[in-house]
Formats: structure tokens, C-alpha cells, sequence
């Protein structure tokens, strides 16, 4: 078998978009080592850094670094052990389907459609962990964030109370002034059609938008907060907006804090 | 000190070495999870989550497969897209597919002005010398994070042609990129 359809396949995992039968065949082909379709990926990672090099560079808010350091100084050192066992074992199974696809190649051909099937369907299972994985790690992410937070003595709890256009509406910040936090939302009507929910943060003169958000089927939403520039918030508010979001609000006003 | 030694500072629990190659990359990989996520308190949640599993898998580092900084923007890449999903599959009031986000900015529908200013300097770039057609299927996977069968079932296009896109995008890229480094 010629090798061109595996330089193609390489070109399109390096950019992460392999799926399906051909994402099983491709990692099977790279595990047997092939030094050509290593450099291609390689080559084709670094073109792609490149590309992301070319973006005019942006310094990230002061808080993420200062988390950091808190954290990496909390931990006393570097562990991963724990969190490998997922990819370990999908790399055992499919390190597995392949070997067996390998030998029974060699032994009766019959072997190879459902090997085929049964490789199609490891890569299934494969997305859907991988997107389950994701799901998990989002709200591992989420949840580390918060503790991280309550940990802070001058973190305090904030709450919304819904008004009279979402009286059943109800919410809570979890907000430290300089790291920011953590909106939650119980209670909230979905937003209509074109609508979206808007957080504002009053500090200074204006509102300042604090990002959008959309609640599920149970009315219930998250998102994190950033804190603004302009000082200490002194009130939180949620408006109904036109999808995406508006600089300064316009709709009416669902939930708000205490003054 | 070379990234390599960086990381592997890192991978041996030197706090400095992460704090130094946090400095290094961190400006670069913000507006690359930005251009992804389109939020500023998401994209810093993301950079985040990216920097400290670069801390805790610095060990799994292998220089052999590329230079630390793909290294890095892979994670944050990735990491990215998966924020997107989750914001997706966690709202399911919004029912548009993740690549309407794409595809509004391409079409100069979305974004700010500031934002669309930045789109129209990037296509000036490395992958503005690409073929409209090369162009489009690279921005769908890399910033879009849309598979192949995605991408050809949007653009109503043969799988084998998008695939073939890809490759051909990627081997220019790879010539532009590499001629001026």
C-alpha cells in the first residue's frame, strides 16, 4: 500500500481534525512508528504555532499569573499519575485493537471486516469518552476554581434576588474584589429567541458588561466573573439582551444585588 | 536557558522555571484561546487550566515531537475547543452548531470592531497567502475545532476534498512559515 493517503491523514490530525474510521487507522499506522508521518505532524504543529504567533500579542489579566504561582506553590511538586489512568487505558484498548487487526491480517483476511467494524466503533467510544473527558475536566476546572476562592479570607457571597420580570429568579456570586468569581443562577427563565442574559458590575459611573450567559432547560446557569478595572463592585445585575451581548444595557433588569 | 531546559526545570518542580516560561508564552497563547473562545473571563479560566497542566505534565514533554511553544499552543488549542463544546452542550438552549461562531466571524457578522480589524490583519498573514478554499477548511479546524466529516458536511463538500484541502493549506503553510521565521 502506497503511502500518499497517510501523509494526507497526518496533514489532518496535526490540524485536529481527524475523526471516525480514519482517526483509528491513522493512530494505529503511527503507533507501528512511521518516521515520515511524525515529521509531518511535527512540522505541521509548528507551522500551526506559527500561525498563532502571527496574532498580536495580548497580556493576560494579573489574577491568572497570581493563581498560578498559588497554586503551583501549593503543590509540592508536579503529579499526573493520578489523572492518566483514562488515556492509559484507551491507549492500552486501542493499542490492543490494533494489534489484534495486525495478526489477524497475517492469519485470514475474513478477520478483517469485523475488525473494521469493531475499530470504527472504538474510535466511537473513543470521541465520546474524550467528550465526556472534556464535560469532566470543565467542571473539575470550575469547581478548583471556587475552592480556590473560599480559601481567600476576603472572598464573600453575594446574592441576587430576582425582580419583576423574573420574580422566581434567584442568584449568588461567590466574589473575592481583586480574583474575581463565580456567578450562579437558580430559577431563571430561558432566555427568548435572538435574547441572551447579561452580568453587569457597577463600580464607577457606567455598568460595566461582565459577560452573557444562558440558563438550561432547569433554569439554572454558571459562569465565571472577571473583576472590572474600574474599582471595588458595589452592585451585580442581570438584564435580558439581544444575543451576544450589548457594551451597556438595554433591556429590563431580572436580577439584581442589594446596594 | 532554551524552552527545553524550561520544561524540563518544570518537569523536575522548579516553581522559577514555570513562572519564566509562563512569561514567555503566556502573551502569545492568550489571543490564540481568545480568538476561540470569543470571552474574556472564559479565556482566562482556559490560559489558566492550559499553564497549570503544562506544570503538572511537563515530565510527559517529549522534544523529540516538536519545540515547546507547539507544545503549548496545542494544549491551549485544544483546551479552547473544549471549552466551546462544553459552553454548547451545558446551554441547551442555544442550539446553533459551534462553528456558527466561525462562520459569523468570517462572514463579518460577529465580533467587534476591534475584533474583525484583528481577523482582517491575520488573513494579511501566513494565511492570507493561501487559497480562499485552503484558507477556509484550516480556520474551520484549528479555530473552529469542527472534524473533517463537520467540516465537509457545512461546506457541502466531498469528505476527500476537504481532506485534500487541509493538506495542501497545511504544506503552504509550512513553506510560508519557514521561509521567514
Amino acid at each position: 500500500m502506497s503511502h500518499e493517503p497517510f501523509d494526507t491523514l497526518a496533514a489532518v490530525y496535526a490540524v485536529g481534525a481527524l475523526d471516525g474510521g480514519d482517526l483509528a487507522r491513522f493512530e494505529a499506522h503511527l503507533r507501528e512508528g512511521c518516521s515520515t508521518c511524525e515529521t509531518i505532524v511535527r512540522e505541521s504543529s509548528e507551522a500551526l504555532a506559527g500561525l498563532a504567533r502571527e496574532r498580536p500579542p495580548v497580556i493576560p489579566p494579573a489574577h491568572v499569573r497570581e493563581a498560578l504561582i498559588r497554586r503551583v506553590d501549593a503543590s509540592s511538586r508536579p503529579r499526573t499519575s493520578r489523572r492518566r489512568w483514562i488515556p492509559w487505558a484507551l491507549g492500552t484498548a486501542a493499542a490492543a485493537v490494533a494489534a489484534a487487526a495486525f495478526t489477524a491480517g497475517m492469519v485470514a483476511s475474513r478477520y478483517e471486516a469485523r475488525l473494521g467494524v469493531l475499530a470504527r466503533e472504538t474510535a466511537q467510544v473513543r470521541e465520546q469518552l474524550r467528550r465526556e473527558q472534556a464535560l469532566l475536566r470543565e467542571e473539575v476546572a470550575a469547581a478548583r476554581a471556587v475552592a480556590d476562592l473560599l480559601r481567600m479570607p476576603a472572598t464573600r457571597v453575594v446574592a441576587l434576588n430576582g425582580l419583576a420580570a423574573a420574580p422566581t429568579a434567584s442568584g449568588r456570586i461567590i466574589w473575592h474584589d481583586q480574583a474575581g468569581g463565580r456567578l450562579y443562577v437558580n430559577g431563571l427563565p430561558p432566555a427568548p429567541e435572538g435574547k441572551t442574559y447579561e452580568l453587569w458590575t457597577i463600580a464607577g459611573a457606567a455598568p460595566r458588561p461582565a459577560g452573557t450567559f444562558d440558563v438550561d432547560t432547569a433554569g439554572r446557569a454558571s459562569r465565571p466573573v472577571m473583576p472590572p478595572d474600574d474599582g471595588p463592585v458595589k452592585v451585580f445585575a442581570v438584564t435580558l439582551e439581544p444575543a451576544g451581548g450589548v457594551p451597556a444595557p438595554t433591556g429590563p433588569m431580572v436580577l439584581a444585588s442589594a446596594k | 536557558m532554551t524552552g527545553i531546559d524550561l520544561v524540563r526545570r518544570m518537569a523536575e518542580g522548579d516553581r522559577d522555571a514555570f513562572a519564566r516560561f509562563y512569561d514567555r508564552h503566556a502573551r502569545q497563547v492568550y489571543p490564540l484561546i481568545l480568538r476561540i473562545v470569543r470571552d474574556h473571563a472564559d479565556a482566562a479560566d482556559v490560559l489558566q487550566e492550559v499553564f497549570w497542566e503544562a506544570w503538572q505534565s511537563a515530565a510527559s514533554y517529549d522534544p523529540g515531537r516538536g519545540t515547546p511553544e507547539a507544545w503549548i499552543f496545542m494544549r491551549a488549542r485544544t483546551r479552547a475547543i473544549d471549552r466551546v463544546r462544553a459552553i454548547r452542550r451545558r446551554s441547551e438552549t442555544f442550539v446553533a452548531p459551534v462553528d456558527e461562531r466561525v462562520a459569523a466571524a468570517a462572514a463579518d457578522a460577529g465580533g467587534d470592531a476591534a475584533e474583525r480589524a484583528e481577523d482582517r490583519d491575520l488573513v494579511l498573514g501566513a494565511l492570507g497567502q493561501l487559497p480562499e478554499a485552503q484558507r477556509e477548511v484550516i480556520e474551520l479546524a484549528y479555530y473552529g475545532g469542527l472534524t473533517q466529516t463537520e467540516i465537509a458536511e457545512r461546506l457541502t463538500q466531498p469528505l476527500g476534498t476537504v481532506k485534500t484541502r487541509i493538506r495542501l493549506g497545511l504544506e503552504r503553510l509550512r513553506e510560508v512559515l519557514n521561509r521567514s521565521p
